[in-house]
């Protein structure tokens, strides 16, 4: 685990630019997937809680919402989506492309939302990064009501607390892979030698180092998307969404794609939410919430995630809750 | 900011077909305003300097009274210390000199047939010493000596009217300031062609001192002034004006520009038809400009949205779409620059002449101008056009629904 902070004379690293906000555990190497998804049909009892109360029975203050990565207050909640609708206009009618969907994502996890398509990931990746609204529920980010925000404040939160990683890659064609990782800076008023120092850090964190001077065009898949990752990482947001980002990769490219995600989410606490169908990245996961037609059908926890405390504090979000499968992989 | 700037630099380059297209267009619109300005430029600033030296002057000082004057008697509002006058003009600074000038009217004959002149009458010397030499179709200009005979220039158009040629006497009749009729015989020295048809029809120039023997008075009608340069004009008519005040004949003065009626008109014809091609060229390259900005905020729409998704304030995409656009039209505006001065370069040494507007009996040579002013006004009128044409084109980009825009196709 490298320092946080730099000691006089050491050279530069992504990690040691930015104060960890999170005191992860050090993680074991990522092991090599093989969940198997046992259904639990109905509701265990030992693993539901009432609304509203942690594990140890008590009432829940409201800071530490019940969630299985939220195990103790020590962990603070992330995003939080209560009750979100979004119904999109179509052809006279409405169409909804998610129906009543709660979500409770603590900081530092590394959350995948599958699901066919056209079940709503895109759009609950959406709401959650702020740059659609929802019909009816709200989101919170940090604690913070995104529905209460205006479009600056909006503009604001996603400047500070979100870096964005797409499936297309979307890099500025006309910068290079620095520049592309210096523009989330930019934006939020950084002066030119900073900019360069922590791109060139976050570039060294993808171990792309070698091609920060290349455009997009002259970079392959994989370095484009990791080009992508180090932009979204760069400013150090609090949340990585990330849209089907391996869908454009081989596997090889991906599955360095996921390791690296998965290495930027421990190492540096990020949190990660992405959305996929890519049965790649969802072996790497620790926790798989699956939607379907808009609502939330599973929300599950991995092997290794789960600990006998998860167990113990574990609630299936409300939105799971109509005849929704709690799937662990053991 | 630098970093900002080299974006918009970048985009601009982007689609390197569409933006050679769009720099011939704006290049073009510059070189077009450039050589039609030049040209424009070229036409009414040799007009003026013809106007000035073929006679006019750069300030004509006339009294008060004769601008409501009779024109059979012109005389009777006549400057009568004029030789004073003449030296207190010769005082001021940027006076080459001063010509005193009588133009009166009268009958002209031959014998047979007789017609109405238009006389000018001068000091040959004066006349000379200030370069308003008349353009002579044949003979020679008056010579100017005191004791010469009475000596006359007269105009193509009077000539072939009175059918006489150089050596041809004529007889000139007018009336003096008594009222009296009175004639005097002239010797045709010389024929003019004054570049105006109709006052080739009616010209006379004749010495002052016949001029003043036959309307029986001493006095001038006008004195002309002529300076070093035209654009000293303002400066010496406000330091005449009060010296002229302080004379016992009330006196007036008149600069070029309010004399050159035809200037003024071919002036206005000019800037009438530069400002419709300006417009034209603004038009053009707006329109143009507008549908080559959507098309590129269409192609960059998913752009744009990652973008703003990465919380970049909706007010930069509208700077970029703007900086691109200005951008845009400086570079068309230097290649336009370039275009258009290598252009006139080309045409001035090429030795074109133009026909004879209407009016005018010599051929007009083909000569571009190279001002600076208008260079500036040219590239601005593109550039604020480019700028105009992209806020629809920023303001739909800043506008875009983020999450459609990521979706964007």
């Amino acid at each position: 685990m490298p320092s946080p902070t730099r000691h006089p004379g050491a050279p530069l690293s992504f990690y040691s630019l930015f104060p960890r906000k999170l005191p992860l555990p050090a993680h074991p190497p990522i092991p090599t997937p093989h969940p198997v998804s046992v259904p639990f049909v109905g509701n265990p009892a030992h693993l539901r809680l009432k609304p509203g109360y942690l594990s140890d029975g008590s009432k829940n203050s409201g800071k530490g919402p019940a969630h299985p990565m939220n195990t103790t207050d020590q962990t603070p909640e992330l995003v939080t989506a209560e009750a979100v609708t979004r119904r999109f206009p179509m052809d006279h009618r409405f169409v909804s492309a998610l129906d009543n969907v709660n979500l409770h994502v603590a900081a530092g996890e590394f959350l995948a939302i599958s699901g066919p398509s056209g079940s709503g990931k895109s759009t609950l990746l959406n709401l959650i990064g702020c740059i659609d609204k929802p019909t009816a529920g709200r989101i919170l980010i940090d604690g913070v009501d995104t529905s209460k925000l205006n479009p600056k404040r909006l503009t604001a939160l996603r400047r500070r607390k979100i870096g964005f990683v797409f499936q297309t890659f979307n890099l500025i064609p006309v910068f290079t892979a620095a520049e592309n990782v210096e523009f989330p800076l930019l934006v939020q008023g950084f002066n030119s030698h900073e900019r360069r120092q922590r791109a060139a850090a976050a570039l060294e964190s993808v171990g792309l180092s070698a091609r920060a001077d290349q455009r997009p065009d002259l970079l392959s898949g994989g370095e484009r998307q990791r080009v992508a990752v180090a932009r979204a990482i760069v400013h150090r947001p609090a949340l990585v969404l990330a849209d089907e980002p391996t869908a454009n990769l081989d596997t090889r490219n991906a599955t360095q794609l996921i390791d690296l995600m998965h290495d930027l989410n421990r190492r540096l606490g990020l949190t990660f939410i992405f959305s996929t169908h890519d049965a790649r990245l969802l072996e790497h996961t620790d926790r798989i919430v699956r939607l379907c037609d808009g609502q939330v059908v599973a929300d599950t926890l991995t092997a290794d995630t789960l600990t006998a405390d998860t167990l113990n504090a574990h609630v299936p979000n409300e939105g799971a809750s109509h005849g929704q499968v709690l799937a662990l992989s053991l | 900011m630098a970093k900002f700037l080299l974006l918009a630099f970048r985009n601009v380059f982007r689609n390197r077909r569409r933006t050679i297209m769009t720099l011939i267009m704006v290049g073009g619109g510059v070189a077009g305003l450039l050589l039609a300005g030049g040209f424009f430029a070229f036409m009414t600033h040799g007009l003026r300097e013809d106007t000035i030296n073929d006679g006019l002057g750069h300030i004509q000082i006339f009294t008060a009274d004769h601008f409501n004057r009779d024109e059979v008697r012109v005389l009777d509002s006549g400057i009568d210390n004029w030789r004073r006058v003449s030296a207190t003009v010769q005082a001021g600074d940027h006076v080459r000199g001063v010509a005193p000038r009588i133009e009166f009217y009268g009958m002209i004959s031959n014998g047979v047939k007789s017609s109405v002149f238009m006389g000018s009458a001068v000091d040959p010397n004066a006349e000379k010493s200030l370069g308003f030499t008349p353009r002579l179709a044949s003979g020679r200009d008056l010579d100017g000596k005191p004791n010469s005979d009475v000596e006359a220039l007269i105009g193509s158009g009077l000539a072939k009217s009175m059918n006489v040629k150089v050596g041809d006497g004529l007889t000139l009749l007018a009336v003096t300031t008594d009222g009296a009729l009175n004639g005097v015989d002239v010797q045709i020295v010389g024929i003019v062609k004054t570049g105006y048809a109709e006052m080739d029809a009616r010209y006379l120039r004749i010495p002052l001192a016949s001029a003043q023997r036959l309307l029986q008075c001493d006095r001038v009608t006008n004195l002309v002034v002529g300076l070093d340069k035209t654009e000293n004009t303002d400066q010496v008519a406000a330091w005449l004006t009060p010296r002229l005040n302080g004379l016992p004949q009330q006196m007036a003065l008149r600069k070029w520009v309010d004399l050159a009626t035809y200037y003024k008109q071919v002036r206005t014809m000019f800037d009438g038809i530069f400002l419709f091609l300006g417009l034209i060229v603004f038009f053009m390259v707006l329109m143009a400009s507008v549908n080559t900005l959507l098309m590129a905020m269409f192609e960059r729409t998913r752009e744009i949205g990652t973008m703003l998704a990465m919380g970049t304030p909706r007010i930069w995409i509208v700077t970029l779409f703007m900086l691109e656009a200005t951008l845009t039209g400086i570079l068309g505006a230097l290649a336009g620059l370039v275009a258009g001065n290598l252009i006139g370069m080309l045409l001035n040494a090429s030795g074109l002449h133009m026909p004879p507007p209407p009016g005018l009996t010599v051929n007009i040579p083909f000569r571009v101008l190279h001002l600076p002013g208008l260079m500036i006004g040219s590239s601005l009128v593109v550039i604020f056009s480019l700028a105009l044409a992209s806020i629809l084109p920023a303001i739909r980009a800043s506008r875009l629904q983020i999450a459609e825009a990521l979706a964007h196709v």
